[in-house]
């Protein structure tokens, strides 16, 4: 009971800052999903130095941790004279974070359709770029859509290591009201109460999309 | 002539499949190429529409050279049809056979799916229209097929074995469409060992052993009188098995 009267209080200083880690969570996913097509169809269809390059991008930011990759944006970049705010950074920092990660569903959801839709493609005239546009990515997206509903959830949990520079997202709104009135079990059991309905409507939301885009006649 | 296939030859490594294939086909002709497997026949088709780059050799369409800069302009008027269909799996019928028309032709959606519905109804697919790949039988899917190949009004069609991944029960159907195209004057070169639609539906059967041409000739003459020891031998192996028809 006392902690539901301790919700009631503090929900709202938490929730107002909502629309901070939404924000930052669907830019990312924009930056993500479109530079992850782009580093997969590199690596997929790429010459050598195209190749090479989506490999190396995506080996560096699997390689590094989200928060020295955040640190580096936010802190280094600004010594060679680029200056971010702490949101932009941040929303960089995930999106081409999770960039490196898409581009490998993307790539191996594109892989695992059977060499005969390109060949069937290609046979009635497609060039490589209109095969994948119209036959390869439509089957490949809906291939991807289980392993992005993860991506998506790490990402928007990522959303709150972007309180260590600075954004006033809900994490950060969380740790002030800890050290406002000293009830931290509370507060972080709020906040992680506040995340898992967030991950879990967006789990369902992409549930949903899974099943209603489902090819008739196939299982998965 | 309409299609002209000069000295076809294809290495793979070291081991050559064709060597030194030629063969004509006239406006409206149906060819029918038989031979044993491994005989380089799927490489041949394959190799006209440079599906599979031939590594010397030329191949003409009414009088063009097929080569890499207008590849895709040619396949437009080569259609081929595959031994497993390869439907897209993600559309249904028709909007396999409107894919096409719509993406390459400029066709807008409305006119894709009527000129898609006119080419489904002409392979009897006409009430399976809203069917996906899945949800088809083999032989529905190569008619399915047949239509997405009609549908871009090409100039000549390869088949490449289209009744070999399927049942014995159906492959009726599908040899009865091609049987149809043929009389309908569709120029067809086919990859297949239905005797039966060789000899109903093709005006020569070519044989080949070994990546050579060993034989061509009349239907009639080839499958009664070959000259060929090997396709002799070969039309006896097959008759053997009960695919004569």
């Amino acid at each position: 009971m006392e902690f539901l009267a301790f919700a009631r209080e503090h929900l709202p200083t938490i929730l107002a800052a909502l629309p901070v880690t939404l924000g930052m969570w669907v830019l990312a996913i924009i930056i993500g999903a479109g530079l992850g097509l782009l580093l997969a169809t590199g690596r997929l269809y790429g010459g050598r130095i195209t190749y090479a390059l989506s490999t190396t991008y995506i080996e560096v930011f699997r390689g590094t941790p989200m928060l020295v990759q955040m640190f580096f944006i936010y802190l280094g970049l600004p010594e060679i004279g680029i200056v971010f705010d702490p949101f932009t950074a941040a929303v960089i920092a995930i999106g081409l974070n999770s960039a490196a990660y898409q581009a490998e569903y993307f790539r191996g959801a594109v892989r695992s359709i059977p060499q005969g839709q390109m060949a069937a493609a290609r046979a009635i005239g497609m060039t490589r770029m209109q095969a994948l546009r119209n036959v390869l990515l439509p089957q490949a997206l809906r291939r991807v859509i289980p392993q992005w509903s993860n991506e998506a959830i790490l990402e928007l949990k990522y959303t709150s290591i972007a309180y260590a520079i600075g954004v006033s997202e809900m994490t950060s709104r969380a740790e002030q009201i800890g050290y406002k009135t000293f009830h931290f079990f509370e507060v972080f059991l709020l906040l992680a109460i506040v995340y898992v309905v967030l991950t879990g409507v967006v789990a369902q939301i992409l549930h949903v999309i899974e099943q209603k885009t489902s090819i008739p006649g196939v299982n998965r | 002539m309409l299609l002209d296939v000069r000295d076809i030859h294809k290495a793979y490594k070291d081991v050559e499949v064709l060597k030194g294939v030629s063969l004509t086909l006239e406006r409206s002709e149906t060819k029918v190429i038989m031979g044993p497997s491994g005989t380089g026949k799927s490489t041949l088709l394959r190799c006209i529409n440079r599906l599979t780059a031939p590594s010397s050799g030329e191949v003409y369409l009414d009088g063009t050279l097929i080569e890499e800069r207008n590849i895709n302009e040619m396949r437009q008027k080569i259609a081929f049809v595959f031994q497993d269909f390869n439907l897209f799996l993600h559309l249904n019928a028709l909007d396999n056979v409107a894919m096409g028309p719509m993406r390459l032709k400029g066709l807008k959606r409305a006119q894709a799916r009527e000129r898609a519905m006119q080419e489904l109804r002409r392979v009897g697919m006409q009430d399976h229209v809203e069917s996906y790949p899945a949800q088809l039988s083999g032989g529905q899917q190569q008619r399915v097929s047949i239509a997405r190949a009609l549908a871009m009004k090409p100039e000549v069609i390869l088949f490449d074995e289209p009744t070999s991944a399927l049942d014995p029960e159906l492959t009726g159907e599908v040899v009865s469409v091609m049987q149809n195209l043929a009389s309908e004057g569709v120029t067809m070169l086919v990859v297949s060992h239905e005797i039966g639609f060789a000899r109903r539906a093709a005006d020569a059967i070519v044989f080949m052993e070994g990546g050579y041409v060993v034989e061509e000739g009349p239907p009639a003459d080839i499958v009664s009188a070959p000259r060929e020891v090997r396709t002799r031998e070969f039309l006896q192996l097959i008759a053997a098995e009960g695919q004569v028809s």
